[in-house]
């Protein structure tokens, strides 16, 4: 066939940066989202999330990507993604009202052979409830990761596509698009697609809280995590890639979805989500880790103190503060002054009325009494710890994701507090 | 459930302290009095709350202004069978039925750590009740009846084991090792003494809760340090308060080991700012006390 046009529905992180990986492929594509603004700023090349190479693969692209707030401009696509972020609410559960109106409004203008793919995360049994007769209705896993969005959607692993018969041949315009990225694609059913997401998911959490449970119990015995870390991705069962480094609990709010919709599955279903709960309670208590340690040595024992903290996007390379351990603690530390600093975020999301938007790294460590970093952007690893010593009043460092690192903190004459060895 | 806030619209009016003459209960009417909060202490002489009279003589004390802190309990030292339980059950039951006469402002009910499994180590509030005796289940049920006010704010605590030089109780723990010290010369153990319990001393337990009556604080709270300490590490240093005269004593264990940590995130996150007795500070300080030692 000839090369297809796609269409993108959904202009935020999901669309986008998908969008400009497919022009970057070779494609035609329209992009249409309801929201004027939003589209006016794209035109202009404003950018509405944080992502390394996208800026510069957007302008790379442009004369490929027509951005549109017009939806009967999908009318000429051949293949046409509705991929726009799904918000969730304080227990996970997703918001799906935006994405069926998207729906409504692509089905609406879409002629009778174009496919439709559902991109979006959608809980089982979403896609094959908006089928309609006479439309060819896909569903695609995303394996969006934030801060790594644009690399994720240009190398992908493979692709996994729910179809309403696995046993069919995917539509050419589909396959042809699919096929151009050059990696394996698994079709299988739609619940099948749908769960499979998930369940990427829960094995991510499950060796992140397997990290997380192991380390707490280094800092406590005098092992050190980071030691044991090699040899378990030297495990052929484990890998190289497995998600091993410990931290401040799960965040972002993606995977936090996927425990919810789990465990609102198993209750209806009656099966047993006995493990997806404790991850989820181990989660809530690793988050508060910085708290914990800040408690006895500075908290309790000094009067008025001033707590520097690094970082406050949920992680590195991202704008985005959802669940972000940097603002939960900082919301427990509203009685103290602050001193915060991060590269992307602004220190008007703090909730701390006693807070001070630092201009850089050591201008939020002059004077602190302790400096907490909680977000490992790659910048904070450039500081010299010497200059941070210099800048404190107190010593006490917290480094939870070994961003500064022990032995120059400990140089720099340091306390030094980490995730997964003893201080 | 999470602990949150209350909005006082003012200073505390006065606070009703029902079994005021106990170990914490007293400490935490002098904390109030220091504080100049008035006070109102109840004790059994001055109403018997499992009597019939007990809803209106309670009825005709209480003001809606009120906080109330219900501590009165039959201990188990008093009887762990099912008399004593239903005793403690209409104690509650009459402070309930005059609450729901008189209305107050917060109702702060002292239970206990019973409510959880004995075999869990690692408690939050978070934690599911599932108490193993009736002592357990008494608070637990104690606890719902004072939830079951929907219209007053209810704040439960659930403390640890409390030391401290006015306990008159004799459990096993800080207490009863100094009297042994004293008595008999020398502190003897279940087995090694391995298990690990958390220790907090009465003083911090009576300025928890006066801060949490100060804040209108609601939910649960555990009452207890995060620090956990070993039977024979507190056997050795309430020994070390005689001099080295006391032996500490292992005898042949006969029950399983079990440990008990708590997570104190709640508590840390509600007073970020609140500074706990050290366990070897306490010691010494309560030894100080029970001698006449100046403190």
């Amino acid at each position: 066939m000839t090369t297809p046009i796609i269409g993108y529905a959904g202009m935020t992180h999901l669309g986008l940066n998908s969008a400009v990986a497919a022009a970057d492929r070779g494609f035609e594509l329209i992009c249409y989202d309801p929201d004027p603004l939003l589209v006016s700023a794209l035109d202009r090349g404003e950018l509405p999330v944080i992502e390394p190479d996208l800026p510069e693969l957007l302008q790379k692209n442009a004369r490929h990507i027509k951005f549109t707030v017009d939806a009967n401009a999908l009318t000429a696509c051949d293949l046409v993604y509705v991929a726009p972020d799904l918000s969730t609410d304080d227990t996970g559960r997703s918001d799906l009202e935006r994405i069926d109106a998207l729906i409504r409004q692509v089905e609406a203008v879409l002629r009778p052979e174009t496919v439709m793919v559902i991109l979006s995360q959608v809980p089982p049994g979403f896609t094959r409830a908006r089928m309609r007769p006479g439309r060819l209705l896909h569903y695609q896993v995303e394996t969006l990761i934030f801060g790594r969005a644009m690399e994720r959607a240009r190398f992908p692993e493979r692709f996994i596509v729910g179809c309403a018969d696995p046993g069919q041949p995917l539509p050419a315009a589909l396959a042809h698009f699919l096929g151009s990225f050059g990696c394996p694609i698994l079709p299988m059913r739609y619940e099948s697609a749908e769960l499979a997401k998930i369940s990427i998911n829960m094995c991510l959490v499950a060796a992140v809280s397997t990290a997380n449970t192991l380390a707490e119990l280094c800092e406590k015995i005098g092992a050190d995590w980071s030691e044991i870390v090699p040899a378990l991705k030297l495990d052929k069962r484990i890998g190289q890639y497995a998600y091993l480094a410990p931290g401040l609990g799960i965040a972002g709010g993606n995977l936090e979805r996927d425990l919810a919709t789990v465990c609102i599955f198993a209750d209806r279903y009656g099966t047993d989500a006995g493990v997806v709960r404790a991850w989820i309670a181990n989660s809530r208590y690793r988050r508060d880790w910085a708290l914990r340690t800040l408690y006895p040595e500075i908290l309790s024992k000094l009067e008025d103190p001033v707590i520097a903290v690094l970082g406050l996007a949920y992680k590195q390379d991202t704008h985005s503060i959802k669940n972000s351990p940097s603002i939960a603690l900082l919301e427990h530390l509203k009685q103290f002054r602050v001193r915060v600093f991060d590269p992307v975020v602004s220190a008007a999301v703090v909730p701390n009325s006693r807070c001070y938007g630092a201009i850089s790294e050591l201008d939020a460590c002059d004077g602190a009494d302790a400096l907490v970093v909680m977000t490992p952007w790659s910048q904070f690893g450039r500081i010299d710890p010497t200059d941070i010593a210099m800048r404190l009043r107190g010593k006490v460092v917290l480094d939870p994701y070994v961003v500064l690192g022990a032995v120059a903190c400990h140089n720099a004459g340091l306390s030094y507090f980490t995730l997964g060895a003893q201080a | 459930m999470n602990i949150q806030q209350i909005n006082l619209s003012r200073k505390l009016e006065r606070v009703v302290l029902i079994g005021a003459s106990g170990f914490i209960g007293a400490t935490i009417q002098r904390q109030l009095s220091v504080q100049g909060v008035p006070t109102l202490g109840l004790t059994s002489s001055d109403v018997d709350l499992a009597g019939a009279g007990a809803v209106a003589q309670l009825a005709t004390l209480l003001k809606p202004t009120d906080s109330v802190v219900m501590l009165a309990a039959l201990t188990p030292d008093k009887g762990r069978d099912v008399n004593t339980l239903m005793k403690n059950l209409a104690m509650m039951q009459n402070v309930c039925a005059a609450i729901e006469k008189t209305g107050c402002k917060h109702f702060v009910y002292f239970s206990s750590d019973a409510v959880y499994d004995p075999s869990v180590s690692h408690v939050s509030e978070d934690t599911p009740a599932s108490p193993a005796d009736l002592y357990g289940a008494m608070h637990y049920t104690r606890e719902i009846m004072a939830r079951s006010r929907i219209n007053i704010p209810v704040l439960v605590l659930r403390p640890t084991i409390v030391y401290g030089a006015d306990d008159t109780h004799n459990s096993y723990g800080p207490n009863r090792f100094r009297r042994m010290a004293k008595k008999d010369g020398r502190i003897t153990l279940f087995g090694e003494g391995e298990e690990i319990r958390d220790h907090i001393h009465v003083d911090d337990v009576a300025a928890l809760t006066v801060n949490c009556l100060l804040h209108g604080r609601t939910g649960i709270l555990n009452i207890a340090t995060g620090i956990s300490r070993s039977f024979r590490e507190v056997a050795e240093l309430v020994a070390k308060q005689f001099g080295s005269s006391i032996e500490v004593i292992a005898t042949p264990r006969t029950n399983p080991i079990t440990h008990r940590h708590y997570e104190v995130s709640k508590l840390i996150k509600a007073f970020p700012n609140f500074c706990f007795i050290a366990l070897a500070e306490g010691v010494i300080s309560t030894h100080r006390q029970t001698t006449g030692e100046s403190v």
